[in-house]
């Protein structure tokens, strides 16, 4: 081999290599870009149609990502949101069984994650809401549950103490107590989200606006 | 150069022209859109929501066979192959409904759910423990819903013209034999279960599976809990004893124990009781259970109950009521139910188990001893699953073997033993067959031998249910069952065959926005019951029949006041047999034309406290007074009763529990009872039967310590 078949050979590699590598990147680059429009879209969403349009567009990016965790973790939200919105109690429940259908395949490709924990126990806060007098003992608990076991796997998570929050007030306003623990918990949640940072910029950022309108309540 | 550029303008082109338009329409098989459905070209990006009318249309620039899914909840995902190759592409999604266990048709023929799981029930477990006047008891609960009748001094189920006998109880599908605890003379019983042990009840006033047999009129069956998440302590400190529990949770598993104490003096010292009583009534029971899985979804379960109650008193005979006669009562109760259940694979999973009761009533009447013993051990196993995702099957078979023996050592006379042994074997299967998520039909039979007897039969079961509406449905139900005499007389005559009945049912039920309404009509007709050959139960035969049609409507509504939840019942009875010593066919005692409830709860936030009211009333009751002419031409005055009770919670972890039936005082008369013979002047003297208090009041403490503050009895009580 002479120096300029070598020479146009190794251009040739590099070439090659930089498609590849590009085209690696262009793919990532795609689905983070296809991922940030959903998720704005997501937190914009309004009406149940709106989510479910977005919800839609995660699933798609779902089924052609099959090893990304985020969009199932969107799935997951964009269903509880539905449920919240949602007043048929059996629609309710069947949107949050598509929720925690789609958290448990998120927690399947991302193992013990504190975001996936607060987003469960969430579905069975909401859960609780459907019949509270059945679901409460039972639900409550196993919100409480995940709750503790998110900020056990990140202390820092806002959204886990912001929920939390949310589950104390509401035990300690039908039993008629003190909300000081409700509150300081509150307080942490708001301080966290003014320094909660995530390396990935698909990381959730949701939960701020909740945990500010219950600072009427603790004043 | 000239080469290159056309080349690369092909190329450029081609792409282009490859950019292909896919157009569409989604529907359901009825033709109806369905909006919002996600279309997806498989393992790509491409793919668009429908909109609000169903269609869509998005453009790929892939090229070739591409796989294109339509999917929605609640269906099915539709799957096609399409060339994808420049030209607009039309499809038409027609997506098959998938069948849900949320959404689909369930039968409600006489069928009473009461569930944390399932979703569409019209009565929840919680339920029995907030009913003022039921204190508790899932009997005196169920007494409130359509189907029942008010038997005030017994406190059991009696179900659309049966008797207290044809209800039976099943723990986690074990026959219970005896579910009541005894109780004095015209003061009703009370169920030996506590509604917290359960996490689901079913009561079936009629057309119920072919899982249950020997049952003529009502099958209650009861589902344990499996899961004991905390470990805890429980304290109850009740007007009338008290209690301790306490329950060691692990992961998959939990232990747990409970000893109580029951002495009715303090609370009978207080409140006159209409009873000469000797000794009154206390008990001391314990119960332990014990609960775990076994890999993903394999359980066992064991529950056991220990109880003895004793009590005596002076009977006073109708003729000479200065006369003093001795009855004196020990009741020994054992129940122990062992449960597993495995799945066996993705369809099909196994279940069964073992039940054994044992109780002795050992009585002194006077100077006389009767010993009453009878013990019954049930076994089954049933196989259940889907053989397709429309049909799902279930078959099983058990044995129930039971054996009665009443031991008399007479004062005078000689000793002398009667009773029986019998064994039913038993196989059973069932269908449901899902032709939609409207419509479901349930088919099953039921074969049954029954040893003592030597009689072998086939009962069939059919139930249809039919959706009209989304929150509407009509429900048909069919089917024949069985049972062997009251061991009254089952006891004088082994002979005896099983007495049978037909039930036919029609139901319409509507759930929308916690508001339930329920209607249902049927028609019940009974043959081969016992009938005494001459005046008395000497010469007992099959030849007895009867009937007993109506109608009852339910209502129920959770939505409209906010803070109260109400419901309304009303049940028609029109019932006559002939059985036992009637002479034609007559409405049986226990039977009244009309029974209404009321139930009201209000839950008072400020007050941190549930208040509940429960009005009753039952129309009167037949009955034969022997200086008549006319055969059971007597009739009672209306039943009613007005009942209260008041949950508070100071402290999440304590409730308060005061409850006080009969507010009005009324002077209830279930009855009367005569002389068996006439006095000098000829005349048969009589007495109404009544409670032997007009009130029963209750009052409870109950703390709950564990880790985790904000856990009470609540759901339990």
């Amino acid at each position: 081999m002479n120096s300029y078949t070598m020479k146009n050979y190794s251009k040739l590699l590099l070439i090659i290599i930089f498609f590849n590598v590009s085209a690696a990147f262009a793919n990532d680059e795609k689905y983070i870009a296809a991922m940030q429009k959903n998720i704005d879209a997501l937190y914009k969403a309004q009406d149940p149609a709106a989510i479910q349009n977005v919800v839609n567009a995660l699933d798609r990016i779902a089924a052609a990502e099959k090893t990304k965790w985020e969009p199932q973790y969107y799935i997951g939200y964009g269903y509880v949101m539905m449920a919240f919105r949602e007043s048929d109690k059996v629609k309710k429940d069947s949107y949050l069984d598509l929720s925690l259908a789609a958290i448990n395949k998120g927690k399947e490709l991302l193992p013990n994650d504190s975001e996936f924990a607060a987003l469960e126990g969430f579905v069975h806060m909401i859960r609780v809401t459907v019949d509270p007098p059945t679901r409460g003992p039972q639900f409550g608990r196993l919100s409480m549950e995940m709750f503790e076991k998110s900020l056990a796997l990140n202390p820092e998570n806002p959204r886990a103490l912001a929920l939390k929050a949310q589950m104390q007030y509401g035990t300690a306003k039908f039993f008629g107590q003190s909300t000081t623990e409700a509150c300081t918990t509150l307080n942490a949640s708001l301080t966290k989200f003014e320094t909660f940072k995530s390396e990935n910029v698909l990381a959730p950022t949701w939960g701020k606006i909740m945990a500010d309108g219950m600072k009427e309540d603790c004043k | 150069m000239k080469a290159l550029s056309t080349f690369l303008f092909v190329l450029i082109g081609f792409q282009v022209l490859a950019q292909t338009k896919i157009t569409g329409q989604v529907r359901d098989q009825k033709g109806d859109v369905v909006p919002l459905a996600n279309v997806i070209l498989q393992d790509t990006y491409d793919g668009t929501s429908a909109d609000v009318e169903g269609k869509f249309e998005f453009t790929t620039t892939e090229t070739g066979k591409q796989i294109l899914v339509v999917k929605f909840m609640g269906y099915k995902d539709f799957v096609k192959e399409i060339d994808v190759m420049g030209k607009t592409i039309y499809v038409d999604a027609e997506l098959e409904e998938a069948i849900n266990e949320l959404s689909a048709v369930t039968i409600s023929a006489g069928a009473f759910m009461a569930s944390d799981e399932k979703r569409r029930t019209v009565f929840r477990a919680i339920d029995i423990a907030t009913t003022a006047g039921a204190t508790a008891d899932i009997a005196g609960a169920l007494n409130t819903l359509p189907g029942t009748q008010k038997v005030g001094e017994s406190g059991r189920l009696f179900v659309r013209g049966g008797d207290g006998n044809e209800t039976r109880t099943f723990i986690d599908g074990m026959v219970v034999l005896d579910a009541y605890s005894p109780a004095g003379p015209n003061t009703p019983s009370r169920g030996r279960f506590l509604p917290f042990m359960f996490k689901g009840t079913s009561f079936s006033t009629g057309g119920y599976s072919a899982e249950f047999g020997q049952a003529l009129s009502s099958a209650l069956a009861l589902d344990s809990k499996d899961n004991a998440e905390l470990t805890r302590t429980d304290i109850g400190i009740l007007s009338v004893g008290g209690d301790i529990a306490h329950t060691q949770a692990w992961k998959g598993g939990s232990a747990a124990g409970k000893i109580q104490y029951t002495n009715i003096r303090p609370y009978f010292n207080l409140v006159e009781q209409d009873v000469d009583w000797k000794k009154m009534p206390s008990s001391l029971e314990t119960s332990a259970a014990f609960r775990q899985h076994l890999g993903k979804s394999g359980m066992i379960k064991f529950y056991g109950n220990f109880n003895q109650t004793d009590y005596a008193l002076y009977n006073h005979p109708i003729d000479n009521p200065q006369a003093r006669n001795l009855y004196d009562l020990t009741n020994k109760y054992r129940y122990m139910n062992g449960f597993f259940k495995n799945v066996l694979n993705e369809n099909w999973s196994v279940r069964g188990g073992v039940s054994y009761t044992y109780q002795q009533n050992n009585a002194l009447a006077a100077a006389d001893n009767i010993i009453e013993t009878q013990k019954g051990l049930h076994a089954k196993t049933v196989l259940e699953g889907a053989l397709s995702e429309k049909i799902e099957l279930k078959s099983g078979v058990e044995m129930i073997t039971r054996t009665y023996d009443q031991d008399f050592f007479l004062a005078e006379g000689a000793d002398y033993t009667r009773g029986f042994e019998e064994t039913v074997t038993a196989v059973f299967t069932e269908a449901d067959v899902y032709t939609s998520n409207s419509f479901v039909t349930r088919a099953g039979a039921r074969l049954e031998y029954n040893a003592l007897s030597k009689d072998i039969a086939v009962d069939p079961r059919l139930s249809l249910a039919y959706k009209t509406g989304d929150n509407s449905q009509v429900s048909l139900a069919y089917g024949k069952f069985r049972q062997s005499p009251n061991d009254l007389w089952l006891r004088l005559n082994k002979e005896l065959n099983a007495e049978k009945a037909d039930h036919y049912i029609l139901n319409f039920q509507h759930i929308a926005d916690d508001r339930t309404f329920r209607a249902e009509a049927y028609y019940k007709k009974y043959n081969d019951l016992v009938k005494f050959a001459g005046d008395d139960a000497s010469d007992l035969n099959n030849n007895g029949n009867g009937f007993a049609k109506g109608f009852e409507l339910f209502w129920r509504d959770n939505k409209t006041v906010k803070n109260v939840d109400y419901w309304f019942s009303y049940s028609f009875l029109d019932t006559e047999r002939n059985y036992l010593q009637f002479p034609k066919a007559s409405v049986p005692n226990f039977a009244s034309r009309h029974n209404f409830s009321v139930v009201y709860k209000h839950f008072i936030k400020d007050l941190k406290s549930q208040a509940g009211l429960t009005y009753s009333y039952a129309s009167g009751r037949a009955y034969n007074n022997p200086n008549q002419v006319k055969f059971n031409d007597g009739k009672t005055p209306h039943y009613s009763d007005l009942s209260f009770n008041w949950s508070y919670l100071p402290r999440p972890y304590v409730i308060i529990h005061f409850s006080c039936t009969n507010l009005l005082g009324r002077d209830n008369i279930f009855g009367y009872e005569y002389a068996s013979t006439p006095d000098a002047e000829g005349v048969y003297n009589g007495r109404s039967i009544r409670l032997s208090a007009p009130r029963f009041l209750f009052l409870g403490i109950f703390i709950t310590l564990s880790k985790e503050k904000s856990i009470n009895q609540l759901p339990s009580l």
